[in-house]
Order: C-alpha cells, then structure tokens, then sequence
C-alpha cells in the first residue's frame, strides 16, 4: 500500500454566501496523478489552494506530506511545486531567465546545464531564449510547469493546466503529465475535461457544488456508475430497429443508428451474437464502453460542456 | 538574501525592459532638467516687454518712459494713442501694458504748488504672471525715481545685489528638488501599479508557493529602485554640471537621502498598492496623492513663496523633508540640518514599510 500523501477529512471552506467545499473526504497516494473533476464552481480550485496552503479552510483536516496545512506548510513549502490556474509568465522574463529566478525563490541553486535540461523536459528548448509574452498558450503552461518543477518537488499541483488550449497542446501536455508520474511525482490535477481525466488520473474525485459526489478509479467509477456497453448498429434506422422489437430485443433509436445496452460485461459476447445473427441493413456494428461522461451525467444529472453545466 | 538579490534582479530586469520604466526613471528627470534649466538659467531673457499707452505726449511723460527703458529689466514698446488700451491688451494677448494718462504733465506741475495733487499712471496685467511682478516692480521704482527727480532730492538708501554664493545658479537650486520629485515618483507611481499587476496576473498567488516572504518581496523592490534612483541621481547630477556649469555639490549625504527617501516612497506605493484593484486604478490613486505633494512640497517652487496655510500642509508631506534636506546638503553644506531632515524621513520611512509589510497578504480569502 502506498503512503499517503496528501489526506483529507471533512474539509470545509464555507463564505457567507456559499459552501464552496462542504465537507469532503479523500487521500492522493504517492506517484500517483489524482484528478480532481468537476464543473467550473464546483470547488476544486478552492480545495486545492487550501492544500498548496494559499488558502485557510473553515473546517475539517488536511495533511499534506504530513504536515497540517494550517500549520507548518513553509517546512514542506520547497516539496510542493505548483502551477495555479489561468497561470501567466512574467512578460519580459526569457524561459531560461524565470526558470533560473524561480529556482532561487524555492531555495534551489540550478546550473545552466540543469535549467536546459528542466527545459527540454517540458519541451521549451528552442524558446529557451524567447521573451514569455512572445510564447503561445501552450508554451507559457508548460513554462509554468516547469516552474513548478524546478525546486525537484515531490508533489505537483496543476490546477486546470490545459484549459484554453488546443487539441494538440493538450495532447502535449498530457504526455508531459505522464512523465511527471514515470518520475515518481505525485501530480494533483484539477480539470473540467472528463477525457482528460479518465486518459491521465490513476484515481478521480468528481466534485459538484461543494461536494464529492464519487471517487475512485475511472475503472471503478465507470463500473460501478456508468451503464455498461452499447452495441452500435450504424445506419440500421427504422427497418433495424423494428427487427430487434419482433425478437424481444430492447433498444434505442438514435438518428440512424440503431443501440443496443447491455449491462452485464459478460452478457456482450452473447448480445452481439444475437445481433449479428439478425439480418438488419447496416452500414457498421460496433461496441462502445461508457466513459467518464456517462458516470458524470449519471452522478451530477447533467452533462459538462468547456467546463458548464448543460442540461 | 539570495531570495532577495534575485528577485531584485528578475524585478529589475524586467523593469529596464520596460522602455517606459526607463523613461521615467532617466530621461524624464533629465528632460525636466534641460527644460528648466534653460527657461531659467543664463539661455532665458529676463527682460520684460512693457507697452505703454502715452496719452500726454510732453517732455515730462517721455521722460518718464525713457526712465522706464532704462531700468534694464524693461522693454518699453508704444501704443498708439488712437485706441484704447483695453482692446490693444485684447487683440493683441499683451501681458503687461502701462497707461500715461492726459495731463500727466500738468497734473505733475500742479503738485509742485499743491501738493495733495497725485499723479496716477495705470499697470495692467495678469498678477499670475510673473512678468507681472517684475514689471509691477520697475514701474514703482521708476515712479519713485522720477518723483525724487521731479523734487529735486537724491536716494539715500540703496539696495546692492549680492547672491548668496556668487558660484550658485538656478540650475543648483533646481537639481536637489529633481532629484526629490524623481525619488517621489518613480517608486510611488512603480510600487502602486505593480501591485495592481502583481493582483490581477495573480503573481501574488504564484509568489505564495515559493519560499519568498512578503517582507522579502518589499526588500527586493527597495534594493533595486536605490540603485535606479542612484543611478538617476547621478545622470542628473552629470547633465547639470556638463550643460549648465552647476555647482550643487554630490555629499555622502545626498546619496543616503536617495536611498532612504526611495526606502521611504517605495513603502509608500506599496501601501496604495493594497488598496488599488487595477492598474486604471493604481493611476488614479498614485496621481491624486503625488502630484499634490509635488507641488506642495518646495520642488518646482520655494516653500516661503507659498501660503501659510499651504506651508503648514507641507511640514506633514515626507517629500518636504527629502527636498529640504537635499537642498541643505547639496546647495548650503549644512549637514547637520540635512541629518535631521534624513533622521525624519528614515522614520517615517519605517513606519510605512511595516504597514504593507504586516498588512499585505498573497493568501486568498
């Protein structure tokens, strides 16, 4: 069993007009990326600033490499690295310059050969001497992880690290996250892209209006959550779906595809052969395992889009 | 304090990429200096051009403006006669004009046999202006000399120009309250704008995850503005003497007071800062506090020329003391005066450093 590395019971952070965090309870274990997931206000930014010490809680605990974050955070304050949300480089810095600066303010001294090498990590070399207002959005992230890097922390917090950016950066960056955990890194993810959670978190809290409302492995979230495996018939229409109904078989019009739901994992096998024995027009047949967006629909009733709620 | 040495650099070097840094911190003052050193050094005129309207035309009010001319301080240019003064003034944006009235002449004889006869000339203008007081002054002489003439008596007392280091110009008089107005502004107006920057870029926050204190970050800012400020004090200084053959002279005094007085204004932006929420804010809030005391403070103006009233207002500015004890070291040697002038701004300095100090927080609530 891995130690834990982060512990949190009964976390609150209440203000006169709202619970942005009400009472929450969760652990990230060592060298593993935990994501948190949920809607923009849902309270993920709050619970993690109260864990990079930035912000005191109303009540409850959390413990962050043993230390209560209340008390004591600046012991441990060179262990955590951190890239807080809508991070912004300072302008006239070059990469190699904010990097070496960052070092010193985390009570690191780095060589030149060392801050190239944080550099080439996070994929900045070549604009190693660009000024940071002159990189794209993708670039400034990454040099903002690489800040967050530079004191060899153990534990990474990045709060929505590819927000605003585009497919590709965000792919980029996937990979850099990776890394971290190949390194040994505990990496704390907040985001609001449910593909981005299930492709990285090795563990997922999906926080809504203050609370978790289910956690675990996207694994065990979408087992125990989600609704199975969808059987596609595409392009069967009408014709198909009306075949399926005269042989008792339970399904859904969509467009003109034709689904079929099994619950039971150990049930597909035998449905798509039922299907497939059927002698239906169609243009493609298919299986679809349910994903994190499933489990969130299910669990917060409503769907998330670019990090809003849509009904 | 290598936390501190490097963010001074990192600050610095960002502030000196900054092109607009750079003006204000060197070639504005450095502008402001030629620009006033000219008007009022040896490369301005001080001859003031006096119109005078002469409605008498005789021997006696012609002589009194050739006494006029003769001043040395007056340029006596005519008005005709045909039209009145008060539109010759109007159309053509005449400061300074004098009116010879008719009779003038006969007015002056009657006195000899009456003497409760007076004879009034009149002195239009705008008081604002400071020809005005010059003009103001030399027709009063003028008048006076006449009268002594015109009575046949001599001037008994007189008056002898002295100043009071023949070696001192207006441009040694000017320089220590540059150097006051360049400490008060590019710190105050810095420090205010930064720290809505600092806000709204969420730096603060970002800040908030090294190992660098708040007290820390301020040293920093301080530190490096010292050097900026001692680094204009001396472009400044080097400007005065190459152009205007200034002879203020650069004491181990006037740099503390660079350092201290930057110490002491630096706090001072940092203490707007936290109330400002962004930079069109930092603007407004650093202008209304500045640029009173830069005016009230003696540093285009002397104080005594002020009101009492104003000058009860610049006792409490913390610029005064800066501007007074720079004067004191710089222009007179008097050191022990600029010590406490120094020793002022030194506590006060302390004081403001500890409320944004104490009071500054990169936490969230």
């Amino acid at each position: 069993m891995a130690e834990n590395v982060i512990e949190v019971r009964g976390l609150t952070k209440h203000y006169p007009d709202v619970k942005a965090v009400d009472g929450i309870d969760f652990d990230v274990q060592a060298s593993e990326i935990f994501s948190l997931l949920g809607p923009n206000g849902a309270g993920k930014t709050t619970t993690v600033e109260i864990l990079e010490g930035l912000r005191d809680p109303t009540g409850g605990e959390a413990r962050v490499l043993g230390v209560d974050v209340r008390h004591g955070y600046a012991k441990i304050r060179g262990r955590v690295g951190v890239l807080p949300q809508e991070f912004e480089p300072f302008d006239r810095l070059r990469p190699r310059e904010a990097v070496g600066y960052w070092a010193k303010l985390v009570n690191r001294t780095r060589s030149d050969e060392e801050i190239a090498s944080i550099l080439e990590t996070v994929g900045l070399t070549s604009r190693a001497n660009t000024y940071a207002m002159h990189l794209s959005g993708g670039e400034k992230r990454r040099l903002g992880i690489a800040m967050a890097l530079v004191g060899n922390a153990e534990l990474v917090f990045l709060d929505e690290p590819t927000t605003g950016l585009d497919p590709s950066a965000r792919r980029d960056l996937w990979g850099l996250i990776r890394e971290l955990k190949r390194e040994g890194k505990t990496v704390v993810l907040t985001t609001h892209y449910l593909d981005e959670a299930e492709q990285l978190a090795d563990h997922v809290a999906i926080m809504n209006k203050g609370k978790i409302v289910a956690r675990g492995t996207p694994d065990d979230l979408i087992s125990r959550h989600g609704g199975g495996t969808t059987i596609v018939l595409a392009g069967a229409g009408t014709g198909g779906y009306e075949a399926l109904a005269a042989r008792g078989i339970s399904a859904i019009l969509d467009g003109g595809n034709v689904l079929v739901h099994v619950a039971m994992a150990a049930e597909v096998r035998r449905m798509l052969a039922k299907v497939a024995s059927i002698d239906i027009p169609l243009t493609e047949i298919y299986t679809q395992r349910d994903t994190l967006e499933d489990v969130f629909l299910k669990v917060v009733g409503a769907r998330m889009a670019e990090g809003e709620l849509v009904a | 304090m290598k936390r501190i040495l490097a963010d001074a650099r990192a600050f610095g070097v960002q502030y000196l990429r900054s092109r607009i840094g750079a003006f204000f911190a060197f070639a504005f003052p450095v502008i402001l200096i030629l620009l006033f050193g000219s008007i009022f050094s040896q490369g301005g005129s001080s001859i003031v051009p006096l119109y005078v309207q002469d409605l008498d035309g005789t021997n006696l009010s012609q002589n009194f403006t050739a006494i006029l001319n003769a001043t040395g301080v007056l340029e006596v240019r005519m008005i005709p006669r045909g039209i009145a003064i008060e539109d010759y003034i109007s159309q053509n944006s005449v400061n300074t004009a004098l009116r010879i009235p008719a009779g003038f002449q006969n007015q002056v004889f009657l006195h000899v046999t009456d003497p409760t006869v007076r004879v009034n000339v009149t002195l239009y203008g705008d008081p604002t202006q400071s020809t005005y007081g010059i003009a103001a002054a030399a027709v009063s002489g003028a008048a006076t000399q006449f009268n002594l003439g015109v009575a046949g008596a001599t001037a008994i007392v007189w008056t002898e120009p002295k100043t009071i280091d023949p070696g001192l110009s207006y441009i040694d008089f000017f320089l220590p309250g540059m150097i006051g107005f360049t400490i008060l502004t590019t710190p105050l107006f810095g420090m205010t704008s930064i720290c809505a920057e600092y806000r709204t870029r969420k730096y603060f926050k970002f800040l908030a995850t090294t190992t660098l204190t708040k007290g820390e970050w301020l040293a920093a800012k301080i530190i490096f503005y010292s050097l900026l400020m001692l680094a204009s004090l001396l472009l400044m200084y080097a400007v005065s003497i190459l152009v205007f053959g200034a002879q203020a002279t650069l004491t181990p005094m006037a740099l503390l007071f660079v350092v201290v007085g930057t110490f002491e204004f630096t706090s001072l932006g940092m203490i707007l800062g936290l109330f400002v929420k962004d930079s069109e804010t930092a603007a407004t809030v650093a202008n209304a506090i500045g640029f009173p005391m830069m005016f009230l403070a003696g540093t285009f103006f002397p104080l005594e020329s002020m009101p009492p009233f104003l000058q009860s207002i610049a006792l409490a500015l913390p610029l005064t003391y800066v501007n007074e004890g720079l004067r004191a070291t710089m222009v007179f040697g008097n050191d022990a005066l600029a010590l406490t002038y120094l020793l002022i701004t030194l506590a006060v300095g302390i004081v403001l450093f500890i409320i944004p100090a104490r009071a500054l927080s990169w936490k969230s609530k």
